[in-house]
Order: C-alpha cells, then sequence, then structure tokens
C-alpha cells in the first residue's frame, strides 16, 4: 500500500441496534483506484457498513474518511451504491425512473438522458426505455439498476452481491464493466460471497465476522500469509519409491497414480525441511516433472478463517461460563 | 380517473334525473266510491285519468279487482269505501299491478283528502274566502341579532357540510395514496437506493407534498369538470333541470290538488328561489369559506398523511395495515359524524370541541364557519394554531418512524417498538 490518502477511511466504527452491536470498532482503509472486497457471512455486519458509508444510518461511534475529510452530504454525488436487495418502480418507464434515479445524484436531465442512452447501448438494452420493469425478467432489471448505480460517474462504487441473478455471460460483461471503472479512475467496494470474483477482480479485502473485522490486507499478501508449505510434485516413477526417498521431515498429502510410470504427490513439509533438500533427497529416487507450491483459494482462507474466529468465541463463552460457575 | 371521474359522476346524476322523469308515466285509474258523493268531486289532472267504476258497470270490490287483473285498460284500483268521509283517519285502498311510486301514492291521498275537504266545506257552508283564511302556513325566517342579517341556517350548514364532506374524501384517498406509496418503495427495496441520495424525511414530505398536489389538480380539474359538463347539459339536453318551478313542483301539486289555491302559485316558487340565491350570493361568507377550505384541506392531509406515511414505513405490505390503519381512520371518521351532525345543531359542545380537536377540526370547523363567522375570530384562531402545531407534531413522529421502519424488512413492527424508533439518535 502506498502512503497516499486512501479515497475511503473507516476509523473505529460502532454501531448499536436495541441492544444488538451490528459493527464493533470496525476500521478499514480503501486505496484510490482499487477494488476492494468487504467479505463476510450473512448477518456479518456488511449491511450495516455500507448503510454507513452511503448515510442512510449514522455511526454511534467512529469516523468516515472520503479523501481524508470527514463524509458528508455533499459526497452522495461522487457516491454509486448498488444495493443487494434490488428494486424498482414496477410501473414506471424505464427510462424515465432511470433519468430520475440519476438526477437524484445531481446530474442535470439532459446530461442524464445522454449518458443513459450510451449505457443502454453498451448493454444492448436501448430498446427497452419506454418498456416498464413489469415486463422484463430479473437479470434484465439488474442491468437497469447496475447502470444507474455508475451512470453519474461516481468516484466511489459500492455495489453489494453485484453479480448475483446474471448468467454468467452478463456476469462477465459486468466484471469486465467493473474493471474498466477501476482504470477509469473509480474506486469500487465491492461486497460478496462470490469468493472467485474476489480473486479475479479485488485488490484488498476486508473480512468481517461477528460484526468485528477479522482479516483485511492486500490479496496476494493474505493469500501468502495463508499458504503453507504445500506443493504438488509430478513425477516419472512410482509411488512407493517416492515415498521411500526421504525419511521425515515431510508427510503425504495426496498421491495420485496417472499413468504406469507417471504420478503425482501433493506433500506438506514439517519441522522447517527446506523445499531444496526435500527435492535433493527424492531427485535420485524419481524423475522430477513439475514442482508447484499450492496456495489456498480466497474460499478457503474465508471458510478457515470464520471457523477459527467461531471457536474463539465458542470458547471465550465456555472460559466465561467456567469463571461463573466457579 | 382524472377527466373520467367527473364524466361519469355528472353521468350518474343525468341519469338518475332522467329515469325520474320516466317514471312519471301517465295512468288510468278505476274508483270505485261507495260514499256516492266523493267521485264527482274528485280532481282530474294531466297524469291522472280517473274512470268512475259505473262506466264501466262495476258495483262492488271484487268485481273492480278481477277487473283490474284481467284487463290492460287500468294500472290503479282505487277503493273508497263509505265510511271515508265520517271519521279523520280514514282508509281508502289502492289495488295494483305494477307498485305504484310514492310520488302517486301522495298525489292520489291528496286529491282525496281535497274531495272530502270540499265536501265538508259545503256542509259547513263555509265560503271559499273563508276557507282560504283557515288555510295559513308560517315560515320562520331566521336573523343573526349580531349581524342583524336574516340567515337560513339549515342550508348555509349543508353548504358547510359539503366542504367538510369534501375534505373528509380528499385526506382518505390521498392519504391511503401516501401510504400505499411508501409500501410500494419498501416493498420493492428502492427506497434504499433513494434514502442514499436524499434524507428519509425529504423522501416522506416529498411523496406528501407530491401527492397533496396530485390530489389538488385531480380535485381542481374534477369540480371544473363537473361544472362544465352540468352547465353545458342544463343549456342543451335538460333545459328546464335547473328551473326552481321544477324544484318546487311538488309542493305545487298539493295546492292544485286542494284545488282552492287564493294565493298565485309562483309567488312561493319566486321565494324560494330568491332565497336560495340569497343563501349563495349574501350569506355565504365564501371568500373565508374558501379560504379555510384550503387551509383545512391542506392541514388536515399534512396530519394524516404523514401519519399513514408512517404506517406505510412500518409494514411489509398492505395486508398487515389493518391494525395501525383503524386508530387513524376513527378519528376522520367521528369527524364526519359531528360534522353531520352539526347541520341539526350547530352550537352543540361536541361540535365547539371537535371544531378545536385538530384531528376533527378539518371536518367540522367550515360547518360551524358556514353558520356565520361573527363572534368565531378566536375559535379559529386556536383551531388552525392546533392544526398547524399538531400537524408538525405528526411530521416529526412520522418521519422519525418512518426513518427506521423504511429499512427494517421481515418483521411486523409493534406500537412498543415504533415507540422506540422515536428515540433512536
Amino acid at each position: 500500500m502506498t502512503n497516499e490518502t486512501p479515497i475511503f477511511e473507516a476509523k473505529n466504527i460502532v454501531k448499536e441496534y436495541s441492544g444488538h452491536r451490528a459493527l464493533d470498532s470496525v476500521s478499514i482503509k480503501v486505496p484510490k483506484q482499487s477494488i476492494f472486497g468487504l467479505l463476510g457471512p450473512n448477518g456479518a455486519g456488511k449491511t450495516s457498513l455500507i448503510r454507513i458509508i452511503n448515510q442512510i444510518t449514522a455511526p454511534d461511534s467512529g469516523e468516515i474518511l472520503i479523501n481524508g475529510k470527514p463524509l458528508k452530504r455533499e459526497h452522495i454525488s461522487q457516491i454509486g451504491y448498488l444495493p443487494e436487495e434490488r428494486g424498482l418502480y414496477k410501473k414506471m418507464k424505464i427510462g424515465e425512473q432511470a433519468v430520475y434515479l440519476a438526477r437524484l445524484k445531481g446530474m442535470p436531465k439532459k446530461e442524464a438522458k445522454q449518458e443513459l442512452m450510451l449505457w443502454f447501448k453498451k448493454f444492448e438494452i436501448d430498446t427497452w426505455w419506454n418498456k416498464t420493469v413489469d415486463e422484463l425478467s430479473k437479470g434484465m432489471a439488474q442491468k437497469i439498476q447496475f447502470i444507474t448505480t455508475v451512470v453519474h460517474r461516481p468516484k466511489l462504487l459500492i455495489l453489494d452481491e453485484p453479480f448475483s441473478g446474471f448468467d454468467p455471460i452478463n456476469t462477465n460483461l459486468v466484471k469486465s464493466e467493473i474493471l474498466k471503472l477501476r482504470d477509469e479512475g473509480a474506486t469500487i467496494i465491492l461486497s460478496t460471497h462470490n469468493m472467485e470474483s474476489v480473486e479475479e477482480i479485488c485488490d484488498n479485502i476486508a473480512l468481517i465476522n461477528n460484526s468485528k473485522k477479522i482479516l483485511g490486507g492486500k490479496v496476494s499478501e493474505i493469500k501468502k500469509q495463508f499458504s503453507e508449505d504445500k506443493y504438488i510434485i509430478e513425477f516419472k516413477g512410482t509411488g512407493v519409491a517416492f515415498a521411500n526417498a526421504v525419511w521425515g521431515g515431510w508427510e503425504m498429502i495426496n498421491n495420485e497414480q496417472i499413468g504406469e510410470q507417471h504420478a503425482s504427490a501433493t506433500i506438506k513439509l514439517t519441522g522447517g525441511t527446506k523445499l531444496n533438500d526435500f527435492l535433493k533427497g527424492i531427485i535420485n529416487a524419481v524423475e522430477i516433472l513439475s514442482v508447484q507450491k499450492v496456495i489456498p483459494s480466497m474460499n478457503e482462507i474465508f471458510i478457515r478463517c470464520v471457523e477459527q474466529s467461531l471457536k474463539m468465541e465458542e470458547s471465550a463463552v465456555t472460559n466465561e461460563n467456567t469463571i461463573q460457575n466457579g | 380517473m382524472t377527466i373520467l371521474g367527473p364524466i361519469l359522476l355528472v353521468g350518474f346524476l343525468v341519469g338518475a334525473i332522467w329515469l325520474g322523469q320516466q317514471e312519471e308515466k301517465d295512468l288510468e285509474i278505476l274508483v270505485l266510491d261507495d260514499t256516492y258523493v266523493l267521485s264527482n268531486t274528485l280532481m282530474q289532472s294531466e297524469k291522472y285519468h280517473l274512470t268512475s267504476s259505473q262506466d264501466e258497470g262495476i258495483e262492488n270490490i271484487d268485481d273492480g279487482k278481477t277487473f283490474l287483473k284481467e284487463r290492460d285498460k287500468y294500472d290503479i284500483f282505487l277503493y273508497l269505501p263509505a265510511n271515508i268521509v265520517s271519521g279523520n283517519a280514514s282508509v281508502a285502498k289502492l289495488f295494483y299491478k305494477d307498485a305504484p311510486s310514492s310520488n302517486v301514492q301522495r298525489h292520489l291521498e291528496n286529491i282525496i283528502d281535497g274531495s272530502i275537504e270540499r265536501l265538508r266545506i259545503k256542509e259547513l257552508d263555509i265560503s271559499n274566502e273563508d276557507y282560504a283564511r283557515l288555510k295559513n302556513k308560517v315560515q320562520l325566517h331566521t336573523i343573526d341579532v349580531i349581524s342583524n342579517e336574516e340567515k337560513n341556517v339549515g342550508m348555509r350548514a349543508g353548504v358547510g357540510f359539503i366542504f367538510g364532506l369534501m375534505i373528509y374524501m380528499f385526506i382518505f384517498m390521498y392519504g391511503i395514496q401516501v401510504m400505499k406509496g411508501v409500501i410500494e418503495e419498501k416493498s420493492n427495496r428502492i427506497v434504499e437506493v433513494i434514502v442514499s441520495s436524499v434524507k428519509p424525511f425529504e423522501l416522506m414530505m416529498g411523496k406528501i407534498i407530491g401527492i397533496m398536489f396530485v390530489g389538488l389538480t385531480q380535485f381542481v380539474i374534477w369540480v371544473m369538470l363537473s361544472l362544465a359538463l352540468t352547465t353545458v347539459l342544463s343549456l342543451t339536453v335538460f333545459p328546464d333541470m335547473m328551473n326552481p318551478e321544477n324544484v318546487a313542483q311538488t309542493n305545487q301539486i298539493e295546492q292544485v290538488a286542494v284545488g282552492l289555491t287564493v294565493e298565485p302559485v309562483n309567488s312561493d316558487i319566486t321565494e324560494t328561489s330568491k332565497e336560495f340565491q340569497d343563501l349563495i350570493f349574501n350569506q355565504i361568507p365564501w371568500g373565508l369559506m374558501i379560504g379555510l377550505f384550503i387551509f383545512y384541506f391542506i392541514g388536515g392531509y399534512l396530519l394524516y398523511g404523514s401519519l399513514m406515511a408512517a404506517v406505510g414505513a412500518a409494514v411489509d405490505s398492505e395486508t398487515d395495515t389493518q391494525q395501525f390503519i383503524l386508530p387513524i381512520t376513527a378519528p376522520l371518521i367521528f369527524g364526519y359524524i359531528v360534522a353531520a351532525m352539526a347541520i341539526d345543531n350547530p352550537n352543540s359542545l361536541a361540535v365547539e370541541w371537535c371544531s378545536q380537536i385538530p384531528f376533527t377540526s378539518p371536518i367540522v370547523m367550515l360547518v360551524r364557519v358556514s353558520m356565520g363567522a361573527e363572534g368565531l375570530g378566536w375559535a379559529i384562531v386556536l383551531s388552525m394554531s392546533l392544526l398547524i402545531a399538531t400537524f408538525i407534531g405528526t411530521t416529526w413522529v412520522a418521519g422519525r418512524i418512518y426513518r427506521t421502519g423504511i429499512l427494517m424488512y421481515g418483521k411486523k413492527a409493534s406500537y412498543k417498538e415504533m415507540f422506540k424508533w422515536l428515540r433512536h439518535k
């Protein structure tokens, strides 16, 4: 991360709803012109945070900074928001309501119309201008909503589950539009359960569970942090020869015979064994074809972190109980 | 609906008048007179053709009934028993095939009464002049002692009631529309996008005020179109519909039936129409009434509209609104009932109180004012101030409930919970 002021920063945000703490001192930083993944299981507090960013609700304590300055109402025109629960006026003509929503964000009518037409053409829906939402399928309505979110060229885009409800083709279309928007200067906060898309397009992430941030940082760094000494080794020779070549300092996780003299093994190095030393040991027994480090998917990291924090909480509860009982 | 409404309204009105005229067809009436003295003095008229049973050779009641049943010649068979001339509460019988209207019955009663009266005049040897002096008709002219003006209290209250009724309907129709609009925005989730651009309070007020102007526009179009249509129709299709002579016709019939009209009939009609004109042009304080009408119209709507918006925000769908709607509509309906009562008794305690209580004053106050605004100055000012204060209060409360409610999904709010929302930061 550079030392440049982040476009968005949340500092120690706390939000409570009638006794229930939805956000517990959550802090995130989103660098300019990046895609930020806001991850977490359902009910973790993502929507609460997003609503605070959109000034729909105010935090009980904590601070939100946009370009280093406190968040104010005049920032509204710089923010675009696509909520998870989509909705449009069902009986109103699509073009009209798109213009209306753009004007709410401070766009002049004429400009809004022109820009919208461009977007409608890009999404190949320019013939829908005078239709009503009732006449459209769910996926079609999603497109309209995506357009109304980005038409006023917001500097900060908040997309809550932007890919849900799209078929693979349109998912790609939206994905490439998001990347294009970033390249053009926008910063995007993406809340999603779709871990594949996180790996594909996110630069940074924050993982929120049970109203606390439990993980955050650059995607590449997090992956490195979570990768263990696991390797997939493909070789010519038999599994038995491979297994007997080196004694100790590693364990076999998986072993697969591909052909008669062709196999692949997934191993984990233990006790500080260096990969080089291990390879030296087996190089005489089998012919190594390839060696590849196993990098955990975001999906694995997500599940591992959430489960871990769950266990920690459970033990905390047990401790509390023990103290009370004792 | 904007254009269609008044067309339908005027259409129904014209249709009703047309049907009313259709009903008055000529009637053939067979009369069996057992008194032998009445039938010669029964008055004939244009629409009621009386034929003595002797002309048909009918002697008794059963023959008359059979004749009516089996022949198409007569619509009604009237039987006057012999004792009809003796008592004061005499009974005659009317046999029919198609039930006669109350108009027909009244007319025949008048004819028979007239005959009996004439018979008795002769018996008592009273001259027509003396009889005319006996017949007296007093009219009470009500005069306000403060302004020293003559006023028609009943009709004036009626005008006030019509104003109140319009406000009542407006609040009901458009208040519900506010609620539906809020529910729609909430249930299709567009509200979340919109409140990320404007404050919830702004959105709520925009909705309430927007619908108010829709309502006012619709209302003005209705009034203008209705007036235009009735004027056009009364000038072309029904030239005599609006004629006061027609209005007064029923009274006239009674006098004609007696057949002893001494005064010219017209004096009464001109009196009525003059009174009506006086009411319309001189007695109703139009400037004040219309000014107050607009004020209470808007004030009442804002009060109820904001509450309706709060209800819309507190529920997930229209089916959940019942328990919240009732406490809101109850005072509205109560106000309507008090306003209706005020026509008969405009100075009752209930009217006085309800014209002050902001939840009923928009409907009740105008009835009170229509009776004369003199001496009401402080009451009007107090009522208006209370209304303003209350709608500011309800709007504030509604804004709080709305702000939290629109983002709450999946659970129906209770009163307790809504009270909690009021105190949220």
